[in-house]
């Protein structure tokens, strides 16, 4: 018989840490839930069936959500179980939970289509993700499990390379390394990670959460080199030498510039440059650290997207005064909800319909003030359903010491330029399959995206993997016929 | 990790250090580049192998202590120790051609790049000339340059202790500039190559352009990460906005926007200076504390 359940319309809401404090530090703004708040979360959600739960249709890795949902509330008793239970669940699609229910657009995916949304707010995922993936942390839980997994791997015997440690190449890093293949990345910075390494801030998701889920990783039996630039230090045929299959998951590694006069001068940055300073090299501990970040008095970010919102919030934490100038309107802001709320909360401005023409020196090579012209939006839309924009003509200047960019970013033209790979305006050509143009070698991610979100990175490392592990079975196959 | 195989001072603040580290030395070409970083805390910096054996996988690196980060490698790093990370190879090899009757020049410790790609001209039939200048305690590879190439000179100007540093660092830039002149007023040349400071490259070429000879130049903006990602090392080079670390580092001298390239070079100095004072007043207070 049915249980007549009890409609809570409201969220229970996760403890943040006050703006006017978190302004003066990089640690973590939100605080998560407790079991006892989790748990009363959980209790809210309607529980839909797998083959209907719009959640998880939501999802790019399909995580069974109601399902691990379940088991927080199941186990309410012996919160150890429930995590491990939830955790187990949440495994099989997803390697990184820590970090996706921390930077995850869950207001677009998952939460998006929440039924609970139809009478109330929708079931707060993302939270409920990052309390399992924490607790087991700060519990042993996930190491426990991964000692239970490990020894039922049955080796395939089949090597592949990964191309680049970051939200793609280590998920599908991750899902090989379950399937028994033998698996290197190949990363050419000095840490794993990626964009979760140099691009996100320590206040939205902690670089000790990222290292401690590439550990699991490793304990999976990935393999990771640092130092290695493909490319330069090895090649993809090189590496098809030695490997049965190839993943590219190199993202999208070159900063776009904004074609204007002076865009040379001291104090722009690129937001790469800017957020890889202070996130990978931490320059906001200078000098205890020895990379140095200049951060001015008055701070323009260019852009309104997620990158741009890390940006500004973290010049503001070195005392700035902020403002995010973007040439369309409020409506067109790509930044997720909430990164844009904290923005808010912390101080920063933002200017709408403006567009840098200039970048003004001060004659000796350091940035005075940038000119934008005013923009107009028409009523036409262009072909992403923004509204078209145009200049009026209206010119205005802001005083700014301090310029960041952070208008987009293209694929790193090292791995493009690989002889065969098929490539267009500057994205690697991929099939259903995500293979490339050579043959055993896929791609994934913001390489073949341009540039989107982690999770949809994370879901093409799932998406290949499945691919590559067929296209290895059948070579494996042909081999022993 | 890397291991340090050997460490050794080999001039006035110049320190040599064979490392292993087999994918680079693998791969390494003349005029390519690695990405250091030797500690946990230390800023990634561009540095360029000197000498390499693909077999035994050693690179070497000759290191002039200019900041923090050198000063900490040259007093902290140890022969038997580590590096943590070492990079590459990163950038394009120089390009090798026969073009003739080559002047290569090297300012302070440019010579150590000049290296590796005048060594390899000369082997393709190139007629090398290798002009280092620098002040005299701070001489390197004069031997290996002179077997290497045709005519190695060198011009070495000592250091007055009464006068400021860049009161010494003037003679240099004013006795590499005469020298330069007088080289291309005396003989006939086919390409001018120079690394070295970024001030010295400008007062070189502004020599250089006089008598009309080509000349390419290694560029050294500030580096973050070296494979294209950041874009701190942007350069505008015929009047477009090139990456040293991915369209260079060598680049056509007179196409180089020299004076935004110098102000962007000095945009962290006063950072720099106060890392380094931070960095002696710990060394200090060590030193106090264990006496």
């Amino acid at each position: 018989m049915a249980v007549k359940r009890k409609i809570i319309k409201e969220r229970v809401p996760t403890p943040e840490r006050p703006a006017e404090e978190r302004i003066k530090s990089f640690v973590e703004v939100n605080l998560g839930y407790t079991f006892e708040l989790a748990v009363k979360e959980a209790e809210r959600c309607l529980q839909c069936p797998y083959n209907y739960a719009p959640c998880i249709k939501g999802c790019p890795v399909h995580i069974d959500i109601p399902g691990f949902i379940s088991k927080l509330v199941q186990y309410r008793d012996d919160p150890d179980k429930a995590v491990k239970e939830a955790l187990s669940v949440i495994w099989a699609c997803n390697s990184l939970p820590a970090t996706t229910g921390r930077v995850c657009p869950q207001e677009d995916q998952c939460e998006m289509n929440c039924v609970m949304g139809k009478v109330g707010d929708k079931i707060n995922i993302g939270k409920l993700e990052r309390f399992v993936a924490d607790y087991a942390r700060e519990k042993g839980i996930d190491e426990e499990l991964l000692f239970e997994m490990v020894p039922k791997i049955e080796k395939k015997g089949q090597k592949v390379a990964i191309i680049g440690a970051g939200p793609a190449g280590l998920t599908a890093a991750g899902e090989l390394a379950k399937l028994g293949y033998d698996v290197t990345i190949y990363e050419a910075l000095h840490e794993a990670g990626g964009v979760l390494m140099y691009g996100i801030p320590e206040f939205r998701l902690p670089k000790s959460i990222v290292e401690s889920e590439i550990d699991k990783l490793k304990k999976l039996g990935v393999k990771i080199l640092t130092d290695h630039i493909v490319g330069r230090t090895v090649t993809i045929e090189e590496l098809l030498e030695e490997y049965d299959a190839v993943f590219i998951g190199s993202g999208a590694g070159t900063p776009r510039l904004i074609n204007a006069p002076g865009i040379n001068l001291n104090g722009i940055y690129t937001a790469n440059e800017f957020l890889t300073r202070v996130n990978l090299m931490k320059a906001y501990l200078f000098p205890e650290y020895d990379t140095p970040v200049k951060v001015g008095k008055r701070v323009v970010v260019i852009g309104a997207g997620n990158t741009a919102m890390d940006a500004a919030r973290s010049a503001r934490r070195f005392g700035a005064e902020v403002i995010i100038a973007y040439r369309r309107g409020p409506e067109d802001v790509s930044a997720r909800v909430e990164e844009v709320e904290h923005a808010k909360e912390e101080g920063i401005k933002f200017e709408f319909f403006v567009n840098p023409v200039e970048f003004i020196g001060d004659g000796k090579g350091n940035l005075k003030a940038v000119k934008f012209e005013k923009m107009k939006a028409l009523d036409e839309r262009d072909s992403r359903g923004k509204r078209k924009i145009v200049g009026t003509g209206e010119y205005v200047t802001i005083e700014a010491d301090t310029v960041i960019i952070a208008i987009g970013k293209h694929p790193n033209r090292l791995i493009v330029n690989t002889p065969g790979l098929k490539v267009e305006r500057g994205r690697i050509v991929v099939d259903e399959n995500l293979m490339t143009s050579i043959p055993g070698v896929f791609a994934g991610g913001d390489a073949i995206r341009g540039e989107a979100t982690v999770i949809l990175a994370m879901g093409d490392g799932r998406l290949a993997a499945k691919a590559i592990h067929e296209y290895l079975t059948k070579k494996r196959e042909s081999k022993n016929a | 990790m890397y291991k340090i195989l050997e460490k050794k001072e080999i001039a006035m603040r110049n320190t040599w250090y064979k490392i292993h580290a087999p994918h680079v030395a693998k791969k390494v070409k003349p005029g390519q580049f690695v990405i250091v970083r030797a500690f946990k805390n230390g800023e990634r910096i561009p540095l360029t192998p000197v000498m390499w054996d693909p077999e035994e996988g050693w690179i070497v690196l000759i290191v002039f202590t200019r900041g923090k980060t050198t000063a900490r490698m040259a007093a902290e790093l140890k022969e038997g120790g580590e590096i943590l990370n070492i990079a590459g190879p990163l950038g394009n090899p120089a390009e090798m051609e026969k073009f003739g009757k080559i002047l290569a020049i090297g300012a302070y410790t440019g010579i150590v790049e000049v290296y590796p790609i005048a060594k390899a001209w000369q082997e393709l039939g190139n007629k090398v000339t290798t002009l280092h200048v620098t002040f005299e305690p701070m001489v390197v590879l004069k031997d290996e340059l002179e077997r290497a190439v045709g005519r190695h000179l060198l011009e070495t100007v000592p250091i007055d202790m009464t006068k400021s540093f860049p009161e010494n660092m003037k003679n240099v830039t004013k006795r590499l500039t005469e020298k330069v002149r007088e080289l291309l007023e005396k003989e006939e040349w086919d390409l001018v190559f120079m690394v070295g400071p970024t001030g010295d490259q400008k007062a070189v070429f502004e020599v250089v352009k006089e008598f009309g000879v080509p000349m390419k130049a290694d560029l050294h903006p500030i580096m973050v990460d070296g494979t294209g990602m950041c874009g701190a090392c942007r350069v505008t080079v015929g009047g477009e906005v090139k990456f040293a670390c991915i369209d260079g580092p060598e680049f056509d001298a007179y196409k180089v926007h020299w004076d935004e390239l110098i102000a962007r070079s000095g945009y962290y100095t006063d950072m720099e200076q106060r890392a380094m004072q931070e960095y002696m007043r710990l060394m200090q207070q060590a030193a106090q504390g264990g006496e």
